[in-house]
């Protein structure tokens, strides 16, 4: 009888897969990259490949950090191309800051309250657009996919003072331009 | 109500704290100083509030994308050496009539003209001289019957072949 290597898990079905991992890779990338139209490319290869690769998963992370390594993967590979650069000159599109945050989810509180909400989430939204690449995916993986730090440094393959070197550059730079100083 | 503390968490403290690196000297701290777990909660609320908005934006833009998703296949495919069996059979179903159409002899299009094109054989032995003459019989019966109870339209309205007499024909036409 051959032993099956790896248990039957959420990545052998791909419709789950896009289903579950899909917006949050969406976003990831997208406020990543600042280009939603590149994030739409970078997300649909990296879930055909994490499908593809499905038996090179062992466990030893979540399947939403071993997803975001393979987009990060995928990323910096089609940043290599002669093609994005050509394009990234040509034509990149933005993220509507105000179209995202309109998307704010209604709670029942008062219309003044979900104005300041929309205005906060727009006023973050383009203080992120400030930081480096390098300081936004990183805080993008800590604060908005709640990765470990010891996660994000082997998914990018830094030693941990880096990542917190970029994270706490990427913190005073956000909370500085936040404003008040949180 | 926890008392104000007249120090406070240095910024690289905080940030610590908010990145997950937190001393239990600074943990201590935030139990005690209201001030300082303020800054860090306004900091979780405005991330928690863009995250809401950013990943409800993410799924709107995924749930209007109509890209259908690559789907695994539907069935098993055959193991190799199946596949290239079923190959060499179809190969040789679809070349063997085309190489003999190709190479046949002579002789072979004489007999092939003669099946083809042959004068059809001829009748049965059920179909014989006196069955065909009873069959003639039949449909000459059947000829006068029909014939018989048909009137003709030109008879039952007393019609005649010849000039209307109210219009007779004319003369210049009757002289050519």
């Amino acid at each position: 009888m051959v032993e099956r290597a790896r248990p039957i898990s959420e990545l052998d079905d791909i419709d789950a897969l896009v289903r579950t991992y899909r917006p949050r890779l969406l976003r990831f990338v997208a406020y990543s990259t600042g280009d939603p139209d590149l994030a739409e490319t970078i997300v649909q290869d990296t879930l055909l490949r994490a499908y593809n690769g499905r038996e090179r998963f062992r466990g030893e992370c979540s399947v939403a950090t071993w997803l975001t390594g393979i987009a990060i993967h995928v990323l910096r590979d089609h940043q290599r191309t002669e093609r994005y650069r050509f394009w990234k000159k040509v034509k990149s599109t933005a993220i509507d800051v105000h179209e995202m945050a309109s998307f704010i989810p209604a709670d029942g509180s008062s219309p003044e309250v979900q104005l300041l909400a929309k205005e906060k989430v727009k006023h973050l939204a383009q203080v992120l657009e400030t930081l480096s690449q390098n300081q936004r995916t990183i805080f993008l993986m800590r604060f908005s996919e709640e990765m470990p730090v010891a996660d994000i440094g082997k998914v990018l393959g830094m030693q941990i003072p880096t990542v917190r070197t970029h994270l706490h550059r990427a913190l005073k730079a956000v909370r500085s331009q936040l404003g008040a100083k949180i | 109500m926890t008392p104000e503390l007249s120090t406070h968490l240095s910024e690289e403290a905080i940030d610590d704290v908010l990145i997950g690196l937190g001393s239990p000297e600074s943990d201590a701290h935030l139990a005690a100083c209201s001030h300082c777990r303020g800054q860090l909660e306004q900091f979780r609320s405005e991330m928690n509030l863009f995250n809401q908005a950013s990943l409800a934006w993410s799924k709107a833009k995924s749930a209007t994308i109509l890209r259908a998703a690559p789907r695994p296949k539907a069935r098993p495919a055959l193991p190799a050496p199946a596949g290239w069996v079923l190959a060499a059979a179809a190969l040789l179903a679809i070349g063997l009539p085309v190489w003999n159409h190709a190479h046949r002899s002579p002789a072979g299009d004489a007999s092939d003209y003669a099946s083809t094109y042959a004068p059809a054989p001829a009748s049965p032995a059920g179909d014989s001289e006196a069955q065909i003459a009873e069959d003639n019989d039949l449909l000459r019966s059947v000829n006068a019957a029909l014939n018989s109870n048909e009137v003709s339209p030109i008879s039952e309205y007393h019609l005649s072949d010849g000039p209307h007499p109210r219009h007779p024909a004319r003369p210049e036409l009757r002289n050519r």
